[in-house]
């Protein structure tokens, strides 16, 4: 059957032909030119300019910019929608500023896309070449300070640590002052204990991925003492170390986010590299450690102040700080372009001067790095801007009329809504399916969850590890949201399930660890973490209590929890499949040997 | 053992390989399968060419690739050739590259039956 075959006389006068030969010949017309003409054309060795039409630029950003805008449309749109359906379906109030809330989400979903293009074009490639180029040209000590400023630095670039600061307002003064004080007049020295305890973290991260440490005994040297600090808390007769606990352990939360997490995973992976010891693992484990130091510094900052200063003696300056934050929209848009300055530039110049100066080398693709770090710097403002009007607005609204679901509200017709146990439950059931939904859409949980599955050779499936993360997160807002309905304090809470998650670590893999405790800081994202902030913040403000913090502490314990419980559940069920196997094995034998 | 072992292999087929951006290959390999092809595989690479010769507008075009390959008889090949060339947009500046290679031959699991049928056919023909 050969087409090239020339047809003989003797075969059937009817030539056949076959239908898709004669469409190739038939349907398209293609012109035809040589390569050689069209590749000689320009200088040899330097890049020839294309001159684009507009409609051409049109076609290549619009795939460009629609696949980011979806990503963080997919991410933030949802939670705003259930956000605001929960307001005017269940607590039957209409969003105040509906406008300024859709123009302030529009702004985060602008301002979160150009600021991950940003990283991703301008810092990301400069973090992976100082992890590589760091250890090969200079001595160990050097690159352990390094790290431990890079992932300070990196704290000050995140997001939602600005969150905390204007979260400082809405504490009551004169009820937890140590508290009050930590976020208003020394929030400067909280987020510096942040930043150390991230940098910290780097270090030891750095330097498991050199030395190829174990986590295991890495997250008990870092827990128990932070767990022992927050007993200590617990027990204080003052009780005002007690008020900061929810604070602390938000904080872990608070710094995993886009900005640290890559670019200390990007210094560590490098560092494998460069060390030859990169397991699939070495990754990991760094974002744990980013968690739990950042707590203990906090703890360890709040039982300084308690002792060094007085805070209770100056309340009156509560008073003249809650103006500021809520003074004017020009000064609150001004704060917002200042802080994202404040995050962005102090890194980028960080780690310019260290590859200048330290390193001796060139930046990368000069133009390329600075038109990213224009971009992560206009991304940053725009997102601080949409996240002051639109997603921290509508979070603390939601969060401030709650109560009225339950208990008579001031300024709402008709509060309490429902009878008080059906108000309370929907109430949690709300904040179930907020964390359920705001964790299955987080684009990192789904990285995570693709790593897990090819590292386990899918013994824990993408779609259960995502489940089980998701599950989790909505279980630890419900109990934050419970904490601060019915005003318990969530110290115990956290002492005995660190415990059990302690004792769990112990029994399980190292390999589930890994995954297990790095899960918490992973779902913790840019979008989540402000609007839980800024909803726990309304909810305990308006329903009185002195601090609305620990939602999110809530929210990073209970998934290490199930993943460590899925861990241990498919590990028995390995063992005992393995197990069943050996006994009717030993039964064959046996029978074998009867006969 | 010295009995001759069969071997089927199949002839007059090309390849099809397309670079494109991460990301984008799904698209493409659903509209070759529709279009007839049997399967394709992706693989990732990274590439450059047209991103440094559009300026500031390469930053729009993603370094890293997929490229697929999809082995296709030979009348076949210029209609999923077109049809993929379409699906990708690759008339865009920065959205790909698409070629044909000629193969000699190429085997796979084929089924006894397939085989079977084929050869009666042509014994017919004969």
């Amino acid at each position: 059957m050969d087409p090239m075959r020339e047809p003989t006389p003797d075969e059937s006068p009817v030539e056949p032909v076959r239908f898709g030969e004669y469409l190739r010949h038939a349907s398209v017309k293609y012109g035809e030119i040589r390569y050689g003409d069209l590749s000689t054309l320009g200088p040899r060795g330097k890049a020839t300019r294309i001159g684009v039409t507009p409609r051409h630029v049109l076609r290549i950003l619009a795939p460009y910019l629609s696949v980011r805008f979806g990503e963080q449309l997919r991410a933030v749109l949802p939670l705003a929608l259930y956000l605001a359906l929960f307001q005017a379906l269940i607590l039957r109030q209409s969003i105040i500023g509906s406008l300024a809330i859709s123009l302030g989400l529009f702004a985060v979903i602008v301002g979160l896309m150009l600021f991950m293009e940003g990283l991703k074009v301008g810092m990301m490639p400069f973090a992976e070449l100082l992890g590589t180029e760091l250890p090969s040209k200079l001595r160990l000590r050097v690159v352990l300070v390094v790290a431990f400023i890079i992932g300070a630095a990196a704290t000050f670039a995140e997001p939602a640590i600005g969150v905390l600061q204007s979260a400082g307002a809405s504490v009551a003064g004169d009820r937890a002052p140590l508290l009050h004080a930590l976020l208003n007049r020394h929030s400067v020295a909280l987020v510096l204990a942040v930043a150390a305890g991230v940098g910290l973290a780097t270090i030891l991260g750095v330097l498991r991925s050199l030395r190829g440490w174990s986590l295991k005994p890495l997250i008990f040297a870092t827990l128990l003492p932070t767990l022992l600090v927050t007993a200590y808390a617990f027990l204080d007769a003052s009780g005002q170390v007690e008020r900061i606990v929810g604070l602390a352990w938000d904080c872990g939360g608070v710094t995993t986010g886009p900005v640290t997490v890559p670019l200390v995973l990007a210094l560590g992976i490098g560092v494998a590299h460069a060390a030859n010891r990169d397991d699939g693992f070495s990754g990991f484990g760094v974002v744990t450690l980013a968690s739990i130091l950042p707590i203990l510094m906090v703890m360890l900052l709040g039982i300084v102040l308690l002792h060094t200063s007085n805070p209770a003696a100056s309340p009156a300056v509560a008073g003249t700080s809650d103006v500021g934050p809520s003074a004017s929209g020009l000064w609150v848009a001004g704060m917002a372009v200042l802080g994202a300055a404040r995050a962005v530039l102090p890194l980028c110049l960080l780690l310019i001067i260290i590859l200048v100066w330290l390193l001796r080398s060139r930046i990368p693709n000069r133009t390329i790095t600075f038109y990213g770090m224009a971009l992560a710097l206009l991304g940053m403002a725009v997102f601080n801007l949409g996240l002051a009007f639109g997603l921290g607005s509508l979070g603390e609204q939601v969060g401030s009329i709650m109560p009225a679901a339950f208990q008579n509200l001031a300024g709402i017709h008709g509060s309490p809504l429902y009878n008080s146990a059906l108000g309370k439950g929907l109430a949690l059931l709300f904040a179930f399916f907020l964390g359920l939904g705001a964790t299955l859409a987080e684009p990192a949980l789904r990285a995570l969850a693709m790593t897990v599955e090819n590292v386990t050779n899918g013994a824990m499936e993408r779609g259960t590890v995502i489940g089980a993360v998701s599950v989790g997160v909505g279980l630890g807002i419900t109990v934050g949201v419970a904490k601060i309905i019915w005003g318990f304090s969530i110290t115990p809470i956290l002492l005995v399930g660190y415990a059990v998650l302690l004792g769990m670590t112990v029994l399980s893999s190292e390999k589930f660890v890994n995954v297990a405790w790095d899960s918490a800081g992973v779902t913790t994202g840019p979008v989540t973490v402000p609007l839980v902030i800024a909803l726990g913040l309304g909810l305990g403000q308006a329903s009185g209590v002195v601090e609305g913090f620990g939602i999110l502490a809530m929210a990073s314990l209970f998934p290490i929890g199930s993943v460590l419980f899925m861990g241990l559940l498919s590990d028995w069920r390995m063992a005992r499949r393995q197990g069943l196997e050996e006994e009717v094995e030993e039964e064959l034998a046996e029978a074998s040997m009867m006969n | 053992m010295d009995k001759k072992r069969k071997f089927t292999v199949l002839t007059e087929l090309s390849l099809i390989t397309c670079i494109v951006q991460r990301g984008k290959a799904n698209d493409i390999v659903k509209a070759a399968v529709l279009a007839g092809a049997q399967g394709a595989t992706v693989y990732f690479a990274s590439g450059s060419g047209m991103r440094e010769k559009l300026g500031i507008l390469g930053l729009a075009v993603e370094v890293e690739k997929e490229v697929i390959n999809i082995v296709v008889p030979n009348e076949q090949a210029d209609h999923i050739f077109e049809v993929m060339y379409k699906a990708g947009k690759l008339d865009t500046p920065g959205m790909g590259f698409i070629y044909i290679t000629p193969l000699e031959k190429a085997t796979t699991f084929i089924p006894d039956h397939v085989v079977e049928k084929l050869a009666r056919k042509q014994e017919q023909e004969s």
